[in-house]
């Protein structure tokens, strides 16, 4: 089954009417509510792309009239809707003749835009997490050394009696992390508050390493 | 009153109908507002027969119970029970429908929708009045919803095309996509435990934002909402536009995030 096919029948159904005469895009989706018996509106949001694709197949042309798109069947398209006007025909009669092929029609419809959604944001969703989490990242770098501070880099070796005291010291630096985080995600950071917190724990870390160098 | 016992596949159609209830356990229930005589189609049916009852405007499908041999003798039998069924019932008409394991579907009504299943998926679709859909592991779509939209799974993924209004929605681990076109947002409020929200709004809202995570990351595609968290951002919020409406999602585990829909969607509006 092709993906336009699971859509329902809604492509033969544009070609058809585009085939009786050139429409606007609104004018296409006031059509296809009356044909769902007013039970239903496919969203420009789904016809447009749709309308898009049928003219990238070259079965319909488009141009600008008054300021509004208007698409045109091409000489292909009708050719595409002669071929599987029995499809079209079978699927009218299903449509008017009961409420289950009615249903089951609007159903198809739901679940082909639906699809097409949810991959659409998806997407869109992973892409602006992937942005934001590089820029978080450039916001941690501006932080200076202080999260940089690779202690294998430093040319002091702990004395033998940090074996007690360096735990408790970085037990209180992830104490310090944990409390400012949340501080953090508690408040809304401007960009001159995050220099001055930065510059805040750049001189930090600077007395931190003074101490350190003293006690050698 | 009138009753009926269908055990094959016809119609039935009936004068007036103001309330439908309907209670089966596998195939699918369709419900679609018309303007024509209130219409029951069964098209499938397999194990027991349906009973139909008709008393006043309250119009009853569903399966006599048996008389008691246990509650998981019960359950067992439901397996047996298939049917599939299509309603065309008045636009005011309130529908209450559940099933255990079929696919539900509503459509073009105006009254009050109560959708129910287990693990088959609702669909809902240009519906003007108040509706509840809730699953535990089918999923919930829904199209055109105008009125306010309570929807609830466990697992199920929910995802509402073209909405507005009032909408509350909920799930531990289904994910959930809102994409919300009409500027009239009233008060939108999604909880998830750790499923991934995402929700698409207009490029001009008026709303107020409030996102947040505990673990997940939160984006957001309106660089003018204040964000917080580190290492990654937990928290966006603040005002868009006139900031009349109110859009509040919550996660625990699950990302968050906030898009702004493209012209070119909107271009044929």
């Amino acid at each position: 089954m092709s993906p336009v096919f699971s859509h329902g029948m809604l492509r033969l159904y544009l070609l058809k009417l585009l085939d009786e005469s050139p429409r606007h895009g609104y004018d296409v989706i006031r059509l296809l509510e009356d044909r769902f018996m007013g039970l239903y509106a496919p969203s420009p949001g789904t016809i447009y792309p749709r309308l898009q694709r049928l003219e990238a197949e070259g079965l319909v042309t488009q141009s600008q009239e008054g300021g509004r798109k208007v698409y045109r069947i091409t000489e292909a398209g009708r050719e595409e809707l002669h071929r599987r006007q029995d499809e079209l025909d079978d699927l009218e009669t299903e449509i008017s003749g009961s409420v289950h092929g009615l249903a089951r029609e609007i159903r198809e419809e739901v679940r082909g835009t639906v699809r097409d959604l949810k991959q659409e944001l998806k997407q869109a969703a992973r892409e602006i997490r992937r942005q934001q989490r590089h820029e978080n990242r450039s916001r941690r770098d501006w932080l200076g050394d202080y999260h940089r501070w690779d202690p294998h880099d430093d040319p002091h070796p702990a004395a033998p009696d940090a074996d007690a005291a360096g735990p408790r010291l970085e037990g209180r630096l992830r104490e310090f992390l944990a409390a400012t985080d949340q501080l953090v995600q508690r408040a809304y950071l401007t960009e001159a508050q995050l220099r001055e917190c930065a510059a805040i724990l750049d001189e930090a870390f600077e007395r931190i390493r003074g101490v350190l160098r003293e006690r050698r | 009153m009138a009753t009926w016992q269908i055990d094959q596949p016809q119609k039935l159609t009936f004068d007036r109908v103001r309330r439908v209830r309907v209670r089966t356990a596998r195939g699918g229930v369709s419900v679609v507002g018309s303007d024509d005589r209130p219409t029951l189609e069964v098209s499938e049916l397999e194990g027991p027969p349906l009973q139909v009852r008709h008393d006043g405007d309250q119009l009853t499908v569903g399966y006599e119970r048996p008389s008691w041999p246990g509650p998981l003798a019960w359950l067992r039998q439901q397996r047996r029970h298939l049917a599939v069924l299509s309603l065309a019932v008045p636009r005011d008409c309130e529908v209450d429908v559940e099933v255990v394991a079929g696919s539900l579907m509503v459509s073009g009504m105006r009254a009050p929708v109560r959708a129910k299943s287990v693990s088959g998926e609702v669909t809902l679709a240009g519906c003007a009045g108040q509706v509840e859909a809730n699953t535990v592991s089918g999923a919930v779509q829904a199209h055109g919803v105008a009125g306010d939209l309570w929807a609830e799974t466990v697992s199920g993924d929910l995802t509402l095309v073209e909405g507005g209004g009032t909408i509350g929605a909920k799930t531990v681990s289904g994910t959930v996509l809102l994409d919300l076109t009409t500027a009239a947002v009233q008060d939108v409020r999604v909880t998830s435990i750790s499923g991934d929200v995402t929700i698409r709004l207009p490029r001009s809202s008026d709303l107020q934002v409030q996102l947040q995570t505990t673990s997940g990351q939160v984006a957001s595609a309106f660089d003018e909402l204040p964000s917080a968290g580190w290492p990654a951002l937990r928290t966006v919020s603040g005002r868009l536009g006139a900031g009349t409406g109110r859009l509040r999602a919550s996660t625990t585990s699950g990302h968050v995030a906030l898009l702004r829909r493209e012209p070119d969607v909107e271009e044929l509006r």
